[in-house]
């Protein structure tokens, strides 16, 4: 089995005015090829600041954090940049473009790669199709309900066949029947195509549906389940 | 990311804010169209008046007149002087002028003109293509009491009601200081053999349209005077060198007491002004410009605190810091072409309308003063002006514009460009 990602010590230190924070205290974990992992606690507990560092949207203050054993302290944005394209995203709060079209919105993950218009087009609609919204893939993210934004930004995060994805609290702006409807289409995912996921959240039914489930507590993990 | 997908990525956001956008555009409207309208009108003013000097005067003629300023100076030129102008080399005929202010009854009414003697068969072969008659015949040996009138003179109003037709007859007065320091009248009685073609705005030493000419040898008795206001010498040719040479032999054979004045080198001068009036024009034009790059830095800095959100998800999604900074640049050269497309059609709209209305307003303001004395310079007429925009104010106009809004846009562009993706996703 190949590591996805590594975390060695991994520490990260926040300046909130003159006061220090230490939002990670030493994190030490591993996700292999095909797991799916929650991490679950309070907020506050650290769990969106580990989940930046596993991203590559930022650098940890100490220790080390290796995405297919690459050290992502010793890149340049340039590098970073080329690295993220290889991750999917899913936000809380979907982060989709206003004013582009569910398909466009996944279509710009592929332009930003530099794929041709037809292929990316095609791509896009496959992608949209699999998880459901055929026929709303011209609607902008306004006219689109909060679970179908939420499966707009699942197919954008597939859009680059990433090699693990990411998922920051993907219910927790959408009503439970929707959840519960994400958190499927997640462990087909997971199951069917072997995506490797890495899930925060702070719902324990949630981290529940994970293969295996750390928990973390001020910037610490204080207990690792396996389901 | 490709070119393509960039520049319709920028399109897209500035479709969203069409408003905003359409204001800053607005700016660098204003700004390219001062710019255009200004150089072009003031190009087509530059033209016209060149135009009007060539056809004014020959670029083979200099000017002899006494040094400093008529009636300053206690040098004095005379008829005769003309025959030492006349041995210089490269010297091929010398026209002396003697100039009065006088006032001429023509039919009912009186007006205060300008008088010049002049040999009439010298003056019409100097100036060929002005000292022309419109109407009736300029006498090679005229006869006492010949007057030719300009075309301003026949016609003072424009609107066809002409005095000084040829065959009427009109008389000069002057009132005149006798040797025993008495003044009074000397009438010269004469009739229109011959009304001049219209000469147009400006004339130097050569005929102008309110101009009334008298054979020269009974203006000396008319005057009481030989005292010449000015001689214009014609040149073999009008290369530089023979009118550098020339116009030395002459100064240095009059003692250094007249001053030469060159047709060619007058124009060069006016030329001159005209590039720097241009150049001041266009310059506040440009500061126009530089508050509509201020407009464009302005709106990209909120249009960036707007979209930080969006910045951070384009950087979680793998795009790179220099292809934001295209993005925000490409929004500004989109504003920057559309604004000086429109810029230089609207400043070439307006310079042709203020061409129209306004100089056409300025030019019948001139008319409406009709006669009066005329200098050495008379402006008179309607000068008829035409736009003239040059290829180098066109690719300069676009290039300034598209320019302003790059350099204005690169602060902000350079912002969006460093934002780092973590705090730009968290920012609300």
């Amino acid at each position: 089995m190949t590591t996805v990602v590594e975390a060695v010590d991994l520490k990260k230190t926040y300046m909130l005015g003159k006061v220090p924070v230490e939002a990670l205290r030493g994190i030490n974990i591993k996700v292999e090829k095909g797991d799916f992992l929650a991490i679950l606690g309070p907020s506050g507990s650290g769990k969106s600041t580990l989940l930046n560092m596993v991203g590559a949207l930022d650098k940890p203050t100490a220790g080390k954090i290796l995405l297919e054993g690459i050290n992502v302290s010793t890149l340049s944005d340039n590098q970073l940049a080329d690295l993220r394209r290889s991750i999917g995203f899913v936000f809380q709060f979907f982060n989709l473009i206003p004013r582009f079209s569910a398909r466009e919105n996944v279509e710009l993950a592929m332009a930003i790669t530099d794929m041709g218009k037809s292929e990316r087009r095609k791509q896009a609609e496959q992608l949209l199709e699999s998880v459901g919204l055929k026929d709303r893939m011209n609607h902008k993210p306004s006219e689109l309900s909060g679970g179908e934004q939420q499966r707009v930004a699942i197919a954008r995060a597939l859009a680059n066949n990433p090699k693990f994805l990411i998922m920051d609290e993907p219910t927790g702006n959408i009503d439970s029947k929707t959840a519960t409807e994400i958190v499927e289409l997640t462990r087909r995912l997971n199951d069917e195509q072997g995506v490797t996921i890495i899930l925060v959240t702070h719902d324990a039914r949630l981290a529940a549906k994970a293969k295996r489930t750390v928990e973390m507590l001020d910037g610490a993990i204080v207990q690792e389940i396996a389901n | 990311m490709k070119a393509s997908d960039i520049f319709s990525y920028a399109f897209s956001a500035i479709r969203l804010r069409k408003l905003r956008a359409g204001l800053t555009t607005l700016g660098v409207v204003i700004g390219i169209a001062a710019i255009v309208a200004l150089l072009s009108l003031g190009q087509g003013f530059q033209d016209a008046i060149t135009a009007q000097f060539q056809k004014g005067f020959a670029t083979n003629t200099l000017i002899v007149s006494p040094r400093g300023f008529q009636g300053e100076s206690s040098y004095q030129l005379f008829v005769n002087d003309t025959q030492t102008i006349e041995g210089i080399e490269n010297v091929t005929s010398a026209v002396p002028i003697i100039q009065k202010t006088v006032y001429a009854k023509l039919g009912e009414r009186t007006f205060l003109v300008n008088v010049a003697g002049v040999n009439f068969s010298k003056y019409s072969s100097v100036f060929s293509s002005t000292f022309v008659a419109a109407s009736g015949n300029i006498p090679p040996n005229p006869e006492n009491g010949s007057i030719v009138v300009g075309a301003r003179i026949h016609d003072p109003w424009q609107n066809g009601t002409t005095l000084a037709n040829v065959g009427d007859s009109a008389e000069l007065n002057l009132t005149k200081v006798g040797s025993d320091f008495k003044r009074y009248n000397a009438t010269w009685p004469g009739q229109v053999v011959a009304v001049l073609d219209e000469v147009g705005g400006f004339s130097l030493g050569g005929p102008s349209d309110l101009g009334v000419y008298i054979p020269i040898q009974y203006a000396e008795s008319f005057f009481g005077s030989s005292e010449v206001s000015s001689i214009i010498v014609q040149l073999r040719n009008s290369e530089d060198a023979t009118i550098q040479s020339t116009s030395d032999a002459i100064r240095s054979a009059f003692g250094g007491q007249v001053s030469v004045t060159s047709s060619t080198a007058i124009l060069g001068t006016i030329e001159t002004i005209f590039s720097f009036i241009e150049l001041f024009l266009a310059g506040i034009a440009g500061i126009s410009l530089l508050v509509a790059g201020i407009g464009i830095m302005n709106i990209m800095i909120v249009s960036l605190m707007e979209r930080t959100r969006e910045i951070g998800i384009l950087k979680a999604l793998g795009m790179k810091g220099r292809t934001v900074l295209l993005i925000f640049l490409g929004e500004a050269i989109i504003i920057g072409l559309l604004g000086a497309a429109i810029g230089i059609g609207l400043g070439l709209g307006l310079a042709e309308v203020v061409a129209r209305v306004g100089f056409a307003a300025m030019g019948g303001q001139a008319g409406g003063a009709g006669i009066r004395p005329g200098a050495a310079v008379n402006q008179a007429g309607s000068l008829t002006i035409s736009p003239v925009l040059t290829p180098s104010v066109l690719v300069g106009a676009f290039a300034f514009g598209l320019m302003v809004s790059i350099v204005f846009a690169l602060y902000p562009a350079w912002r969006a460009s460093k934002l780092k993706p973590v705090d730009a996703l968290r920012y609300e």
